[in-house]
């Protein structure tokens, strides 16, 4: 398939003290799409999410990434990184540096922009995620939301072709949760390839391509979101579904 | 008590030089020794297994063995004539240098490193999905995070280096220590000049670390902004 923009091929994760978190898994993401891993806590997401960009080094199987195997010897796993954003539950924002500074670090040291084209293009992409005003805010200013929104920002910066998302929305409280999540939906309207770990089965409902159900290290079940929610088949589906929505 | 030579000038005049002395060797120590301190730290945080022992095994042998021995095993395995250089035998000052330097090397390794290690993780795996190298991410991002929790321990060394200084005694080198023992042997006031050396001993230390506090403070408050 041309359109495949990841492949991942038998990628497993296997822990020093034994435990498989990612058993196996094979799934390839087309150019454009948005994707959403869900599934019970435990279920190893956040972990096969992290071995796409190689944060998590996986134990076996292949990445490939545009045609390219992440994890052969010759490629240098930097420089596809650098296409590849990703946003953190936990924000990750450099304390030191400022909004503006967290911004421009990657495109000025990786990419070798200019200071100049680089502080345009983050104010640009300051104003896109709605914080034109904080460009010279720190990180511990902020709220939970802006920190968010200032990491997605500061992935995009480095005009990735795919975003990864591990539980962006998970440490925030409630009334900021919706901030972040236009931001996603901005973003997914715009035709980013998006690989998103989330608990909000709105967002999963309204703007992914595929869904796919994770449990116990594997792919239990995958789909449109209306087969997913409407007419999932596999009964540990059904049953974590039930739990959720009941939740919500 | 007789306190009687403070008012002699020369007496005074000697026990401030030792006191100048000491405190120029223990900026010398730390300072060299936070530049040689960079190696073992590193050794010790490399993926190769190789390495970490090096570096391992040098701040466990150094940290575990007295300062006193080091000094004398460097010391009898330094040959050198006797070089006097502004008032100072080299002969004797040079391998006490060198064994303060390796001391202190040793223990700011371990600062070093803590300080390194106490970044989050997530900062270096931000770092990694940026595209950043370990190297550009350790310069850009984790150093100038850890220098913040560096620094103030880097002070405390510093306190015990001054006061480990007095080592040199046993060298002839006219640091504080050796200044007392002239100032004991010529008044024949032995509590006295102990008990006035140990009162400039604490008028460098006690600012010294009140003064790491403060730096210690202001750094965390600049984290807070």
């Amino acid at each position: 398939m041309p359109d495949d923009l990841l492949v991942l091929n038998g990628l497993t994760k296997r822990f020093s003290d034994g435990t498989v978190a990612v058993d196996a898994v094979d799934l390839s993401i087309q150019r454009g799409t948005v994707t959403v891993i869900i599934g019970p806590s435990g279920s190893g997401k956040s972990t096969l999410l992290r071995m796409i960009n190689l944060i998590e080094p996986p134990t076996q199987g292949h990445v490939v990434f545009d045609g390219i195997d992440l994890l052969a010897k010759e490629v240098d796993a930097n420089a596809l990184r650098r296409r590849i954003g990703m946003v953190f539950q936990l924000f990750n924002l450099f304390p030191h540096l400022s909004v503006l500074d967290n911004l421009t670090i990657g495109p000025t040291t990786v990419l070798k922009k200019s200071k100049e084209a680089a502080e345009t293009a983050a104010r640009a992409m300051l104003a896109r995620v709605g914080l034109a005003g904080k460009a010279d805010s720190y990180p511990a200013q902020l709220s939970g939301g802006q920190k968010q929104r200032i990491a997605i920002a500061r992935a995009l910066c480095m005009d990735p072709e795919m975003m990864l998302f591990d539980e962006p929305t998970s440490a925030l409280d409630p009334e900021m949760i919706g901030e972040v999540l236009s931001v996603m939906k901005k973003l997914a309207a715009d035709g980013m390839t998006m690989v998103v770990v989330t608990h909000e089965m709105e967002f999963a409902r309204a703007f992914a391509d595929t869904v796919i159900v994770m449990d116990g290290g594997k792919i239990i079940e995958a789909g449109s979101p209306d087969v997913i929610f409407g007419h999932p088949t596999n009964p540990r589906t059904k049953e974590f579904l039930h739990r959720v929505i009941d939740k919500e | 008590m007789d306190f009687s030579f403070l008012w002699n000038g020369r007496y005074v005049g000697i026990l401030l030089g030792g006191l100048f002395l000491t405190l120029v060797l223990a900026i010398i120590a730390v300072a060299s020794g936070t530049a040689l301190a960079l190696v073992p730290a590193f050794l010790r945080l490399s993926k190769n297994r190789l390495f970490r022992f090096i570096g391992t095994a040098y701040v466990e042998v150094i940290r575990g063995t007295p300062l006193l021995v080091q000094v004398l095993i460097i010391y009898s395995f330094f040959r050198m004539p006797v070089t006097v250089v502004l008032g100072v035998d080299l002969s004797s000052f040079l391998p006490g240098m060198l064994a303060l330097f390796i001391n202190s090397s040793a223990y700011v390794a371990e600062v070093i490193r803590g300080g390194i290690t106490s970044v989050d993780r997530g900062q270096s795996e931000a770092a990694a999905s940026l595209g950043m190298g370990k190297g550009l991410a350790m310069r850009k991002i984790i150093l100038p995070q850890a220098v913040k929790n560096i620094v103030p321990a880097l002070g405390n060394e510093f306190v015990t280096l001054i006061k480990e200084t007095s080592i040199f005694m046993y060298l002839g080198i006219a640091e504080l220590m050796y200044a007392a023992t002239i100032v004991r042997t010529s008044t024949y006031a032995v509590k006295e000049s102990y008990i006035v050396v140990a009162i400039l001993y604490f008028c460098l230390t006690f600012p010294t670390s009140k003064l790491m506090g403060l730096l210690e403070r202001k750094m965390k408050k600049a984290d807070a902004r």
